[in-house]
C-alpha cells in the first residue's frame, strides 16, 4: 500500500467510525516508518465486587460460574462470558493471579492496589505506590498531549482503601479520576486554557535565567567539576525541550470531533448510555492519539454510589447487593447477568478497536492495544484469584485465544467458591497463586518499558 | 614520652602473663584487653614517617627492599606465591618493588593488609612463620612506600567533592531557610547509596530533568507555605471542656454515673472516664463530638474545672470534628493535662492520631504528632501541652466536602495516652480538663516565616528598591555568599517579566524566589577555582568551607553567624573555629549528623525492609539505639573503642525489656551500666544490626560476617563469583546438619573456600544472638556453638572472644575504618588510594588523642582534605 492510498483509507475509516474526526497531525505520519510510529496503548477497566463463583455442587455452577472450563486452548465459556465468544481469538482469560501483599485483607479495601500491588493493608496508616498505567504513562506521555486518561464512575480519588481511581503517581498519591463525559470530552477536544500558555511562558523565562546563571558558575569551576556540572545543564536543556513540546501542544489545534453521536450528558443511572459513552471517549482519545494510556474504574468497592446503578442496564437492583444475595432465588444468575453485561460492553469496545485500522497502517488498533478487564476480588470479598480478561496486543507480542491457569491447587476455581459470609476472606489459604505483578512486568516489557520488576516482584510471567 | 610507653607496655604484658599463668582459662577483662591492644598500635609508635614526606619529592626506597624485605618475602611467602604455586594468583617475586612508578599497588595493598592483620603466613605453616620483628620490618617499609605513592596520586589527581545536595540535605536546607519544620522534599525521587552505604557521595548524586523540574515546584510550594497574603483568616476553633462533656454525657441525670465510693469504682477507674473531683461522680467516656464554637478565640486559659477526663495507659479520647477543618494551615491542639500520680518510674505522654471511616472497610488512621509529648505537671498544677499539625500534609477525609452524606464525611482526632503505667494499686493516669483545637493557627500575623522573606523595610512602597532588598537577602542566604548587584539585576529582570501577570508584589516575587531555589549554587556544593586546569587539591575559600562545615554537622546550609564569620575571613582562625564547632555540635541541628552518619555508616535503612519485627515501638527503638549510642559517645567525647565494647548500654524502656535489662523506665534513651558482662555494650550487639543481618527466622552468620567486614572493619570481601553453587536444601544429608555445619560444608567447596574462610568465622561469633538480637545459649535443645577460627587460625569464642580479639589485635584497623568512614561522609565523596596518606595521618592523630570521637570531628575539620576540594 503506498502512502497516498493509506491516507485515503484512513479518511475512509474515519467516516466509518460514526463520528467525524479531523486529525491535524495525520500528514506527518505519511513519511515515517509505520511500525516505529505506531503507538502502543494500554487500558485497564476495573470492576468492584468480584464475580460469581458458585460451588460445583450448586446447580448454578454450570451456567453462572465466571471462569471458563477446560484447557488452555479448548476452554469453554460459561454464560457469564459467552458474549465474548465472537472475540475468542482476541482475548486471554487468567486465573490463579493476585497481589500477595493483601491476600488476607478484605476485598472491599483492595481496589486501591489492583494496579499497584502495594501493601495497602486493612486499617491504620496507608501508603500506596505507582500504578501500572502510570509507569507506562511516564514513558508514553512524552508523545501525546495527555500522558494518561483517568476515569471512573464516581470520580475524584475516593478515600484510602476506598479508591475511586485506579491510577497512582510515583509517590503513591491517587490521581483524580474524571467521571463526567462532558468534562472528559472538553479536556480532550476543546482548546486548552490560556492559563497553561502563561505558565509555560513563565517557565521559559525562568529557564533562560537559570541557563545564564549556570553558565556563569560553570566558568568558575575546575575542569573536572565542569564535567559533573554538565548534568545540571543537560537537565535544564531537557526541560527546555519538554517545554518546547508542551508549547507545541498548546499551539497544536485539538482534533475536531463531531459530537452528534456522543451522549455527553449521560449519567450512570442511564447505565447503557453512560457505559458506552465512556468507552467511546477512550476510543476517541486513542484514535486521535491524545493519549496512549487509560484507566476506567466502574465504581468503588462496597456501598452506595453512582456505580451501584450500573446494574440497571440489565434491569437489576444495586450492583453490590447482587453479590450478597447469590443464595436468593436466581441469585447466581443475577450476579452472572451483571458480570455478563460488563463483559459485553468491554467486548463492544474491543470489537471497535479491532474494526478500526491503525492510522499508521500497522494492523488494526486492537493489535497495538493491550486492554485488560478485572477486579481485585474473585468472589465475595475474597482477595485472591482475580478474574482477569485481556484483549489485543498482537503486535506487542501477546498470543490470544487462551485460558491461562496459574498457581496450583485450584484447578476448577473452587477455592473460596460459594462463600456467603466474611468467613471467606479470613479463611486459610490452601492453594498457591502467582503474583499478578509478574503479569504487569510482562505487560510493561511488551509495551516497551525497560524494567525487570514491579512492586518488588521480579521477572515476567511465563507462558503469557 | 617514649620511656613511659615502654613502661606501660611492660606493665600490661606482665599483668597479662600473670593472669594467664595463674589460670589460662580465666581471661583478662575487656578493659585490660583494650589497654593491652592500645599498646600494640602501629599508629602510636614513634617512627611514623608518613607526615614528613610532604614537602620533598618522594622517592622509592628500593635499597631497603633489596636488603631486607625481599629476603623475608622469599623465605616466608615464595613457596605458595611464587613460580611453583601461585595461590590467589599472587607471585611475590614478580611484584614491582617501586610503588611510586610501578603498577602493582593493588597487590602490594593486599600484601600489606594480610601481613598487618596477621592473616599470613598461615599459622599452621611453622616453617614459613614470620617473627614479629620481621613482620614489622615488611609492614613498615610497605606502609611508608604506600603513603608516598598515595601522596603522589593525590597531588596529581583532581578529585572532587563537587556535588548536589542529597534529598535529605535539601529538605533540611529548605526547612532552615524558611523556618518550616515539615517534610518538604518528599516529591524528589529516592536516591541510591554507594556500596559502603553513603548517600552523600558525589558520584551518585545525579540530576535529571524530572528532578530539576521538581525542585522549582517544591520551592514554590514551600515559599507559599511560608508566606501569607491579605488579612488573617478566621480560624475554626473547637473547645472541649470536660465540665460540659460531663453535663452532656449524664444529661443532668445520675443514673449512668458511678461513685468513687462505690465498691465497683476500683474496676471503673482503670477504664477511661470523666470524673468530678468535687462530687466523686464519674461516667464512662471515650467518644466526644465537637462543633466549632462560632465566637471562640484560641489561646484561652479558663479556670481549672473539677471535672477531668481520666485517661489510663493506652486509652484514647476520640473526638468527632465533623467536616469543618480547613484544607491547609496549622492545626494547633492545646491540651491542659496533668499526672494523677508522680511515681518516678512511671511516665505518660500524649500522641495525636487522625482518622476517618468513610464506608465499610474503607477507613484509615494515622499518627499525626511528630513525637509523643510527655505529661509532667503534678495533679494540682495542670499545664498546657500543644501540638502543631500541618493540615495540608496529613491524610484527610477526601469526602469532607460532599453535599451528600455518603461516603461519610467526618474526621476524627484521637488523643492517646502512651504510658508505661504499671503500679497495681494506683497506676498513673493522665487527667485532662480542657482541649482547644484551632486552625489555621498563627502565632503572629503576618507570621515570622513571612517577614523573614518579605523583610521590614522603609522602601516597601517602591517595588524596585524593595525587590532588590528582598532578593539580596534571600540570595545571600541560599548561595551562602555575598551577591553582586549585577546578579540581583538578573532576578529583578525576571521579576519585571512576571509582575504584570500577578496582582501582588509578593505573588510575583515568590515565582522569582522559586526560580532562585533551582539555581545550581543552592542545589550544589560548589568550589570556585582561579585556574580550572590546575591539578591536585585546591584550597576552599572561607565561604565554601562554611558550607562544607554546615553540611557535615547540620546536613544543611550555614546560618548567619557562620556566614558572617566566613565573610569576615575569621572562621578558620583556630579558636574561632573551635568555638564554632562546639556551638554547632551543641545545636539541636547536630542530631542530623548523628542520625545520618550512623544510618549510612551502619546501613540502618536495612531495618526498613525487615518484616519479622512486628512491634513498631521495638523496631523504632532498635533503629534508634546505634544513633543514641553514637550520640552519647560524641557528646561525652568518649573513646570510639566503646563501639567495640563498653561497660554500658544506651537503651530506653522498650529496648531494655528486649535485652532483659531491668529497671529502665521511659521512652528516652539513656546510658545504663552493664557491669562486667560482655553480651551487651558497644555497637556490635545492637538488636538492629543483628536483626537486619538475619534471615527473618534465625541468625545469618554470612550476612553478619559481611556486615562486620564492610561496615565495621572496612575490609569488604570481594563480591561472590558468578555460578557459585547454592546450599542444596533438598539434599537430606544437608538438611540433617546444624546451621554451622551447613556453612562449614559450603565453605569446604573449592569455589567458596577462599572468600568464606574470610567471612564466616566473623559471623559465627555472633551465633549467641537470634534473629531479633536476643541472647541465647541454646538453639532448641542444642547448646549454641559460637566458636570459630579466623583465617589466620585465631580462635574467636563467641561475642566475648570477638570483642576481646578486636580490642587486643585490631584496634588500629577499627580506628582507621572509623576515620575512613567519617571522612568519606564529611567530604561527600568516595575516598581513593590518593587519600590513603591523609587517612593514615588522621588515624595517627586520632589514636594519639585516645580515640576520642569528638576530637575526631575536630581533626577531620582541620585536615587538609576537608579544607580542599
Amino acid at each position: 500500500m503506498d502512502d497516498k492510498s493509506m491516507l485515503l483509507s484512513r479518511k475512509t475509516f474515519l467516516r466509518g467510525t460514526g463520528v467525524a474526526l479531523a486529525l491535524p497531525w495525520l500528514e506527518t505520519f505519511a513519511q515515517g516508518n509505520p511500525v516505529a510510529e505506531t503507538p502502543n496503548r494500554f487500558v485497564s477497566i476495573y470492576h468492584p465486587d468480584g464475580v460469581g463463583l458458585p460451588l460445583k455442587s450448586d446447580p448454578a455452577w454450570e451456567d453462572w460460574s465466571w471462569f471458563p472450563r477446560g484447557g488452555e486452548k479448548d476452554f469453554k465459556l460459561s454464560k457469564v462470558l459467552d458474549v465474548l465468544e465472537p472475540l475468542r481469538s482476541d482475548i486471554t482469560i487468567y486465573s490463579g493471579l493476585s497481589h500477595p501483599a493483601v491476600r488476607r485483607v478484605h476485598g472491599h479495601s483492595n481496589a486501591d492496589q489492583y494496579l499497584t500491588g502495594a501493601a495497602t493493608g486493612g486499617h491504620g496508616a496507608y501508603k500506596n505506590s505507582i500504578s501500572l498505567d502510570q509507569v507506562y504513562a511516564a514513558q508514553a506521555g512524552e508523545f501525546t498531549r495527555h500522558s494518561s486518561l483517568v476515569m471512573s464512575t464516581n470520580g475524584g480519588v475516593g478515600g484510602p482503601r476506598g479508591a475511586q481511581t485506579q491510577s497512582f503517581n510515583r509517590q503513591g498519591r491517587p490521581i483524580p479520576a474524571m467521571n463526567k463525559p462532558k468534562q472528559i470530552f472538553d479536556m480532550l477536544f476543546v482548546t486548552s486554557s490560556k492559563d497553561a500558555a502563561l505558565r509555560l511562558a513563565r517557565s521559559k523565562s525562568a529557564l533562560d535565567l537559570l541557563i545564564t546563571n549556570a553558565r556563569s558558575l560553570g566558568r568558575q569551576l575546575s575542569r573536572r567539576d565542569q564535567e559533573t556540572f554538565m548534568q545540571y545543564l543537560d537537565a535544564v536543556r531537557d526541560t527546555e525541550v519538554k517545554l518546547a513540546k508542551a508549547q507545541k501542544w498548546v499551539d497544536t489545534p485539538v482534533p475536531e470531533v463531531d459530537t452528534q453521536n456522543l451522549h455527553l450528558d449521560a449519567e450512570p443511572k442511564e447505565a447503557r448510555l453512560y457505559f458506552q459513552t465512556m468507552y467511546q471517549l477512550i476510543y476517541l482519545a486513542f484514535l486521535s492519539d491524545s493519549t496512549r494510556v487509560a484507566t476506567f474504574q466502574l465504581g468503588r468497592e462496597n456501598g452506595e454510589g453512582p456505580h451501584d446503578l450500573l446494574s440497571r442496564a440489565v434491569g437489576l437492583g444495586g450492583a453490590h447487593g447482587l453479590t450478597h444475595s447469590v443464595k436468593n432465588p436466581n441469585g447466581w444468575k443475577n450476579l452472572g447477568t451483571y458480570n455478563r453485561y460488563q463483559a459485553e460492553e468491554f467486548g463492544r469496545f474491543v470489537q471497535k478497536l479491532k474494526d478500526t485500522p491503525e492510522p499508521t497502517g500497522n494492523g488494526n488498533m486492537l493489535d497495538n492495544t493491550f486492554a485488560m478487564h478485572g477486579s481485585a476480588s474473585s468472589s465475595f470479598h475474597l482477595s485472591r484469584n482475580y478474574p482477569i480478561i485481556s484483549a489485543g496486543g498482537k503486535n506487542l507480542g501477546f498470543t490470544n485465544g487462551r485460558y491461562l491457569k496459574f498457581g496450583t491447587g485450584n484447578d476448577d476455581n473452587q477455592a473460596g467458591a460459594g462463600i456467603l459470609s466474611d468467613a471467606g476472606w479470613r479463611g486459610k489459604i490452601e492453594n498457591e497463586e502467582l503474583p499478578l505483578a509478574q503479569l504487569f512486568v510482562t505487560i510493561l516489557q511488551r509495551l516497551g518499558v525497560e524494567t525487570e520488576s514491579f512492586a518488588g516482584y521480579t521477572g515476567p510471567l511465563s507462558r503469557v | 614520652m617514649k620511656t613511659q610507653k615502654i613502661a606501660i607496655l611492660l606493665v600490661f604484658i606482665s599483668a597479662g602473663t600473670i593472669l594467664t599463668a595463674d589460670d589460662p582459662e580465666i581471661p583478662i577483662t575487656l578493659d585490660a584487653a583494650r589497654e593491652m591492644g592500645r599498646v600494640k598500635s602501629r599508629f602510636l609508635s614513634a617512627n611514623d614517617t608518613s607526615t614528613k614526606t610532604k614537602d620533598v619529592i618522594p622517592k622509592a626506597n628500593l635499597s631497603h627492599f633489596r636488603n631486607s624485605v625481599r629476603p623475608l618475602l622469599t623465605k616466608s611467602c615464595l613457596a605458595c606465591h611464587g613460580p611453583d604455586k601461585s595461590e590467589g594468583r599472587l607471585r611475590v617475586d614478580q611484584l614491582n618493588p617501586n610503588l611510586l612508578s610501578g603498577s602493582d599497588i593493588g597487590q602490594w595493598r593486599e600484601v600489606y593488609n594480610v601481613l598487618s592483620n596477621s592473616e599470613m603466613p598461615p599459622e599452621d605453616e611453622p616453617d614459613f612463620a614470620l617473627t614479629n620483628a620481621d613482620r614489622g620490618n615488611i609492614v613498615d617499609w610497605l606502609s611508608g612506600e604506600l603513603n608516598k605513592a598515595s601522596l603522589i596520586r593525590r597531588n596529581r589527581k583532581d578529585h572532587s567533592s563537587f556535588r548536589r545536595l542529597t534529598k535529605y540535605e535539601y529538605n533540611y536546607a529548605l526547612q532552615d531557610l524558611l523556618g518550616l519544620p515539615y517534610d518538604l522534599a518528599n516529591k524528589l525521587p529516592p536516591e541510591a547509596t554507594t556500596e559502603d552505604g553513603f548517600k552523600n557521595s558525589s558520584e551518585l548524586l545525579q540530576m535529571s530533568a524530572i528532578q530539576f523540574e521538581t525542585y522549582r515546584e517544591i520551592g514554590l510550594n514551600a515559599l507559599k507555605r511560608a508566606t501569607v497574603t491579605g488579612e488573617q483568616p478566621v480560624a475554626v476553633t473547637y473547645i472541649i471542656s470536660m465540665g460540659q462533656e460531663m453535663h452532656k454525657a449524664t444529661g443532668g441525670k445520675d443514673d449512668k454515673t458511678f461513685d468513687k465510693d462505690d465498691a465497683a469504682y476500683g474496676k471503673n477507674r482503670t477504664r477511661q472516664h470523666l470524673f468530678n473531683q468535687e462530687t466523686g461522680k464519674g461516667i464512662h467516656f471515650s467518644n466526644g463530638k465537637a462543633t466549632p464554637a462560632p465566637e471562640a478565640a484560641a489561646g484561652q486559659t479558663p479556670a481549672a474545672s473539677p471535672v477531668v477526663l481520666v485517661l489510663p495507659r493506652s486509652n484514647e479520647l476520640k473526638i468527632d470534628l465533623g467536616r469543618f477543618l480547613p484544607d491547609e494551615g496549622i492545626m494547633r491542639v492545646r491540651i491542659r493535662a496533668r499526672r494523677s500520680t508522680m511515681a518516678a518510674d512511671e511516665y505518660a505522654a500524649l500522641r495525636l492520631i487522625f482518622s476517618a471511616h468513610t464506608s465499610n472497610n474503607a477507613n484509615f488512621s494515622q499518627v499525626i504528632s511528630q513525637r509523643d509529648l510527655p505529661v509532667t505537671a503534678a495533679a494540682d498544677n495542670p499545664e498546657f501541652i500543644h501540638f502543631d499539625i500541618p493540615l495540608g500534609d496529613i491524610q484527610r477525609n477526601p469526602f469532607r466536602k460532599l453535599t451528600t452524606t455518603f461516603p461519610r464525611r467526618d474526621e476524627f482526632l484521637h488523643i492517646r495516652n502512651e504510658s508505661n503505667a504499671h503500679h497495681r494499686e494506683e497506676p498513673l493516669h493522665v487527667l485532662i480538663d480542657y482541649i482547644e483545637i484551632s486552625a489555621p493557627f498563627y502565632e503572629h500575623w503576618p507570621p515570622q516565616t513571612h517577614t523573614a522573606i518579605f523583610i521590614e523595610s522603609d522602601n516597601q512602597a517602591d517595588e524596585d528598591i524593595y525587590g532588590r532588598e528582598v532578593l539580596n537577602q534571600f540570595l545571600r542566604r541560599i548561595w551562602r555568599r555575598p551577591v553582586t548587584a549585577q546578579e540581583v539585576d538578573q532576578f529583578m529582570a525576571l521579576f519585571a517579566t512576571y509582575r504584570p501577570e500577578f496582582s501582588t508584589f509578593e505573588d510575583a516575587m515568590l515565582e522569582v524566589l522559586a526560580t532562585a531555589l533551582a539555581t545550581p549554587e543552592f542545589l550544589y556544593l560548589t568550589h570556585r577555582v582561579k585556574d580550572h586546569m590546575a591539578k591536585g587539591p585546591q584550597k576552599l575559600s572561607d565561604l565554601e568551607f562554611a558550607s562544607r562545615l554546615a553540611i557535615f554537622l547540620w546536613s544543611s546550609i550555614p546560618d548567619d553567624e557562620l556566614l558572617n564569620l566566613a565573610e569576615q575571613g575569621n572562621l578558620r582562625e583556630p579558636d574561632v573555629l573551635e568555638t564554632q564547632i562546639r556551638r554547632m555540635l551543641a545545636d539541636p541541628r547536630s542530631s542530623r549528623f548523628s542520625r545520618n552518619f550512623v544510618h549510612q555508616w551502619l546501613g540502618l535503612d536495612g531495618m526498613d525492609s525487615v518484616t519479622h519485627v512486628t512491634d513498631d515501638s521495638l523496631r523504632a527503638a532498635m533503629q534508634e539505639e546505634p544513633v543514641a549510642f553514637f550520640d552519647v559517645v560524641l557528646k561525652n567525647n568518649g573513646s570510639a573503642m566503646d563501639f567495640i565494647h563498653s561497660n554500658y548500654a544506651v537503651v530506653n524502656e522498650r529496648l531494655a525489656a528486649h535485652y532483659r535489662i531491668p529497671d529502665v523506665r521511659g521512652p528516652h534513651f539513656r546510658k545504663v551500666p552493664t557491669g562486667t558482662q560482655t553480651m551487651r555494650g558497644g555497637l556490635l550487639t545492637g538488636a538492629a544490626i543483628l536483626t537486619m543481618n538475619s534471615d527473618g527466622i534465625d541468625s545469618h552468620p554470612l550476612k553478619r560476617g559481611v556486615w562486620m567486614l564492610e561496615r565495621f572493619l572496612h575490609d569488604p570481601p570481594p563480591p561472590p563469583p558468578p555460578n557459585v553453587p547454592e546450599v542444596d536444601l533438598t539434599d537430606p544429608e544437608i538438611l540433617k546438619m546444624t546451621l554451622k555445619e551447613r556453612i562449614a560444608d559450603h565453605r569446604d567447596k573449592p569455589a567458596c573456600i577462599s572468600c568464606h574462610s574470610r567471612i564466616d568465622p566473623w559471623g559465627i561469633a555472633f551465633e549467641n544472638y537470634d534473629a531479633l538480637g536476643i541472647f541465647r545459649t541454646r538453639i532448641k535443645d542444642i547448646p549454641v556453638d559460637a566458636t570459630s577460627e579466623l583465617f589466620n587460625k585465631q580462635r574467636l569464642a563467641g561475642m566475648d572472644g570477638l570483642k576481646r580479639f578486636l580490642l587486643t589485635d585490631r584496634q588500629d584497623q577499627f580506628a582507621r575504618a572509623m576515620v575512613h568512614k567519617m571522612t568519606a561522609y564529611a567530604l561527600g565523596r568516595p575516598l581513593s588510594f590518593g587519600d590513603r596518606a591523609d587517612i593514615d595521618t588522621l588515624t595517627a592523630q586520632f589514636r594519639t588523642r585516645n580515640d576520642r570521637l569528638g576530637d575526631l570531628v575536630h581533626l577531620i575539620i582541620g585536615s587538609e582534605s576537608f579544607n580542599s576540594n
